[in-house]
């Protein structure tokens, strides 16, 4: 069953100072069935983000649909949740205040909040935590509460821009694996923008490879892998093997961009 | 010293109190050591003799509650109007683009030049008074709140739109209160401004405050008088901005933690 439906989606952004009109992206189709997790991998400023950005609301299409369980995205919304690269926590509101942002704009009863909220920040491994500021957490444990704070809103899709991008490898590998356990107990639809080929591999049940600008889908592969999946998956040959094709993929596209530069 | 070294709290206190003792030092040796006419400049005993006199004898207490009411009273009043009218300017564009010219305008209009319009449309009492600090602060605090909240972090508001925010809640749960230790900053600057405006405006057609007092004693020659007025008046700043700085600091606990 389709979930998401992104049709013949393009931008180009207008001209500004003299410079031309940018194409970034081309019309692109695709569709993610309930409950998949896709990730979206490709060269850095391929247009993914602004492709997810869409699908969010937050920058309008030059032309073209976003379609989520029938019925079209015109703006942002409390259905679509999302997680950012830069850390986008409310400063001024504690762990649990931040977790319950959502339920609250939507006028759900504070005991009620508390309730879901302190479930979510035991799911994140942050009991202890619930009243600390996003300034006294690790990069780590602030992504942890931002992916909370979108999925207490309970939404149709999560939408994730490289969420671990800023973090250490260590740390990263260890979220991927956090996540992948909410998604793998929970089911949810996960759309995951990457430049990380591994990510994309390890957290997909299938991974499409953007080409640089303007962006389109170059590729769709589907990752056969079984879950639950562990970090020791890593080093199986079939992980390996899909690795390969995918950096001959992406290099292919990260050099046309290095030849632009 | 190496450039940014920190320095201790202890040093840092001793430092800062060290010049007050160079200038006391200075300026007891240019007076004591009759270098300078008493006339022109009163020596530091003078002076707190003079600021004795003032307070037993003169009722220089009702000057000071006179001049902290005028700063307190036009100082809120310009608040009141400004900051409600800054976050809507730096929250709506099309608001910000109709105002903000003429606001920018007449921040440059010197609120001392206005003293006497004033005098003429509100007479001498207290309602000039408040006036002179309220056109001298309220178009400083609009511009000012409108580029704090204009700055906001865009990430933050987007954020606040993914989890479902309407327009209402992007002003009051993300505008407001990432903008709110700001504006209380802002409000804590300005305050220092308003010191000066009444000032000015207790020179001329007064008939209390500090300012009065040192217009009085200007007549008298009395620069002891004088000097301990503007002494007061440093006091006073020095106190409410301390007063400020821990109240925002309480009240704003995350932006410290």
């Amino acid at each position: 069953m389709t979930k998401l439906k992104i049709d013949q989606i393009s931008r180009t952004f207008p001209a500004r100072h003299g410079h031309p009109p940018t194409r970034a992206l081309e019309p692109i189709d695709l569709s993610v069935a309930n409950n998949d997790f896709v990730t979206i991998l490709g060269p850095s400023g391929c247009g993914k983000s602004t492709l997810l950005r869409i699908v969010a609301g937050l920058d309008r299409p030059t032309s073209g649909r976003v379609i989520l369980d029938g019925k079209e995205v015109s703006g942002p919304g409390a259905d679509r949740g999302m997680v950012f690269q830069s850390y986008t926590l409310f400063p001024w509101l504690t762990v649990r205040e931040n977790i319950a942002f959502g339920l609250r704009e939507r006028g759900v009863s504070e005991a009620e909040r508390n309730k879901i909220a302190n479930g979510f920040v035991h799911r994140i491994g942050l009991s202890g935590f619930e009243n600390h500021w996003p300034k006294q957490l690790s990069g780590g444990m602030q992504q942890r509460t931002a992916i909370a704070r979108a999925l207490a809103n309970d939404p149709k899709i999560l939408l994730l821009d490289e969420p671990f991008g800023a973090l250490d490898n260590q740390t990263r590998v260890l979220m991927q694996e956090m996540l992948l356990g909410i998604w793998e107990r929970d089911q949810k639809t996960v759309l995951f923008v990457t430049h990380d080929i591994e990510e994309a591999i390890f957290l997909g049940s299938r991974v499409i490879v953007m080409s640089a600008r303007p962006g389109r889908i170059k590729a769709e592969i589907a990752v056969d892998l079984p879950h639950p999946r562990s970090y020791k998956i890593k080093t199986t040959p079939g992980f390996i093997g899909l690795k390969e094709r995918l950096v001959e993929e992406i290099r292919a596209e990260s050099l046309k961009v290095a030849a632009d530069a | 010293m190496r450039p940014l070294h920190p320095v201790t709290s202890k040093q840092r206190a001793a430092y800062g109190l060290a010049f007050f003792v160079l200038f006391v030092t200075l300026w007891a040796s240019a007076t004591f050591g009759g270098y300078i006419s008493k006339t022109f400049l009163a020596s530091p005993l003078t002076m707190l003799k003079e600021g004795w006199d003032l307070l037993t004898k003169f009722g220089f207490l009702f000057d000071i509650g006179m001049t902290i009411w005028r700063v307190l009273g036009g100082f809120a009043l310009a608040a009141i109007v400004a900051v409600p009218l800054g976050v809507v300017m730096g929250a709506y564009k099309s608001i910000e683009a109709f105002l903000e010219p003429f606001v920018s305008f007449a921040r440059y209009l010197p609120a001392s030049a206005f003293i006497p319009l004033l005098i003429l449309w509100a007479g001498i009492g207290e309602l000039q008074k408040l006036l002179v600090i309220f056109i001298g602060s309220v178009f400083q605090i609009i511009l000012m709140v409108t580029v704090t909240v204009g700055n906001t972090r865009r990430d933050l508001v987007e954020a606040a739109y993914t989890l479902g925010a309407s327009d209402r809640g992007i002003i009051g749960r993300v505008l407001l209160p990432s903008a709110a230790p700001e504006i209380a900053e802002i409000l804590r600057l300005v305050l220092g401004w308003a010191w000066t405006y009444v000032i000015v405006a207790e020179l001329i057609g007064s008939s209390s405050g500090i300012g009065h007092m040192i217009t009085d004693s200007q007549a008298l020659l009395n620069t002891g008088q004088i000097i301990f007025g503007i002494i007061v008046i440093g006091l006073i700043g020095l106190v409410s901005d301390f007063l400020f700085k821990a109240f925002n600091a309480w009240l704003f606990p995350w932006k410290l933690a």
